[in-house]
């Protein structure tokens, strides 16, 4: 399926036009508009926080400070989702959520999202990645992994 | 509260297939297992004074207590998370009734999956998130939180996808393979047809496993739990009053509850340390268990591991020590858990895979009939059963059970 709403194969139905962003959350988005992937880290203590937390686990530190990334990783682990649970997804099945470890990002902290535009049985734990967007709506662009 | 408590008492209903139920409610159910459990131990309503429930339980025990006429509640708490505290509900049970709490305390599970109303559909948490249908069993409409954008617009929606995303990497790291998970699904289907009361007999062979569709890769339909309808409850009270009754005392001798902080798998954040990512969140929970029940790993005669999927009955045999980390595939392709032949019977009643589905509540009862020496496939002397909790979001739950002598 490739039209503008919909240009990657493999992305599973879209399920969101926000970001539902607060402020811990508004400089990822605010970022990926730009097309600039971006991580946020403790303010205290330099933790990553992935998903944006409001509390730092480690520290019990508040604040984030986002970083900029190089927009690179490698796949952590994969699943190739055969079987539409919803009615919506019927039509966009298989598709690929992924856990991602990106470059310049300590930790365990991991993205998660969708590949796209590689074929199921080419994915490869361990295979070196880029990030790609979706501009879903003025307020949203989603990213995306797709192979380096 | 190590050995103080027992388990005297097991009941249950008719065993329906999923929606099957129907017109019965829940409450009904419920009532009937737990009616027919104090039956077993030799007891009733005016004994009862405890409730320890766990997994939201789908019946409360206040509404228990009310529709048993019950006359004082001494205890009353279900324990968070889903059917993880499966195994901890008796632990809990045990202590509540070794601190004097309350003596006699039922536990309990009914599951009734009709289309209004199905359990296990996940929809907590990050994943909660809209849909064009506007929601249903899978989603649910609204309640996004900020963190949500950042993990549900993956689509993974269901505990199928998450245990596939720990499953894959227990194969990248350690070269599990689909084999090793057909030793598990065949292993217990060879179990559950031997035993009248499993709903699944059909027999199940490795080509079988193989021809069957894919769900959520590399997971595929037989390594999924089926689905059920019906209630199965447990009555604990303290070994002095436990030797006064019918049946031989199934001690309750360590139990953990809990799991360890940043491990929290069916959040689904993908966010746990990279040694226990591939793992059943259980590793913290097991040492707990075994150090309270002063036994180890090569002291557990049957092996009742909760198997909503079968890799994580895999993930667990490492987690509870029963195979070195890492090992599980071979450990298992080896005939290690095979009922009769194996070092180590696993889920020798067929488990949720073949058995019966009623979240973990299968595996007490057949720990308990291994010990009281009723199982239909009876470990020759066991003594020692370790009963497990399904691996998800803390807290994780394992309990010892030891025959009194």
């Amino acid at each position: 399926m490739s039209n503008t709403t919909h240009p990657f194969k493999y992305m599973p139905a879209p399920l969101f036009t926000d970001p539902y962003a607060d402020e811990w959350t508004a400089p990822f988005w605010e970022a990926a508009l730009r097309g600039q992937l971006t991580a946020p880290k403790c303010a205290e203590c330099g933790t990553f926080r992935l998903p944006p937390s409001r509390w730092c686990a480690a520290c019990h530190a508040q604040g984030l400070e986002y970083v900029d990334l190089p927009g690179t990783g490698t796949l952590y682990s994969f699943i190739i989702v055969r079987h539409a649970l919803t009615p919506d997804q019927k039509e966009y099945v298989p598709y690929i959520p992924a856990v991602v470890s990106a470059d310049g990002v300590s930790g365990n902290a991991r993205f998660v999202a969708n590949l796209v535009n590689v074929e199921p049985e080419d994915v490869q734990i361990g295979m070196k990645l880029k990030v790609t967007w979706n501009e879903v709506s003025a307020t949203l662009t989603l990213p995306f992994w797709t192979v380096a | 509260m190590k050995d103080k408590a027992a388990i005297v008492g097991i009941g249950q209903t008719q065993r329906y297939r999923r929606g099957q139920s129907l017109p019965r409610s829940m409450m009904d159910m419920a009532m009937e297992a737990t009616l027919s459990a104090l039956a077993d131990a030799g007891l009733t309503t005016n004994d009862l004074d405890g409730f320890a429930f766990y997994g939201g339980a789908t019946v409360d025990p206040g509404s228990m207590a009310y529709n048993l006429g019950v006359p004082h509640v001494k205890f009353a708490a279900t324990l968070t998370a889903g059917g993880s505290g499966s195994a901890g509900s008796v632990g809990m049970a045990a202590a509540v009734i070794n601190a004097g709490l309350a003596n006699v305390c039922v536990s309990l599970f009914v599951l009734q999956q009709v289309p209004t109303g199905r359990f296990g559909g996940s929809s907590e948490g990050p994943r909660k998130v809209p849909t064009a249908s506007g929601g249903g069993a899978y989603g649910g409409g609204g309640n996004v939180s900020p963190e949500a954008a950042f993990i549900s617009p993956a689509s993974i929606m269901s505990p199928g996808h998450n245990f596939s995303m720990l499953t894959q990497r227990h194969m990248y790291q350690y070269g599990t393979k689909r084999e090793h998970f057909a030793e598990v699904c065949i292993s217990q289907r060879e179990n559950a047809i031997k035993r009248p009361q499993s709903l699944r007999k059909d027999p199940l062979t490795l080509d079988d496993y193989f021809a069957a569709r894919m769900i959520s890769d590399p997971l595929c339909l037989f390594d999924y739990t089926m689905e059920c309808d019906g209630a199965i409850a447990v009555i604990t009270t303290s070994i002095d009053r436990a030797k006064t009754l019918p049946h031989t005392p199934v001690l309750i001798s360590g139990s953990g509850i809990g799991g360890t902080g940043n491990n929290a798998h069916l959040l689904g954040n993908f966010q746990m340390p990279d040694v226990s990512f591939a793992s059943a969140g259980a590793r913290d929970v097991a040492k707990q268990m075994y150090e309270m029940a002063e036994v180890g790993p090569e002291d557990v005669d049957v092996a009742l591991l909760y198997d909503h999927f079968s890799p994580m009955v895999l993930m667990q045999l490492e987690d509870f020590q029963l195979c070195p980390i890492g090992e599980s595939g071979p450990f298992v392709a080896e005939g290690n858990i095979r009922f009769g032949t194996g070092s180590i019977p696993v889920n020798t009643h067929g488990g949720n895979l073949s058995d019966f589905y009623c979240p973990g509540m299968t595996h007490l009862v057949e720990g308990v009939e291994q010990l009281r020496g009723t199982a239909i496939n009876q470990v020759e002397g066991a003594e020692i059963a370790l009963c497990t909790g399904g691996p998800s979001s803390i807290p994780m739950t394992g309990t010892i059970l030891k025959r009194y002598r």
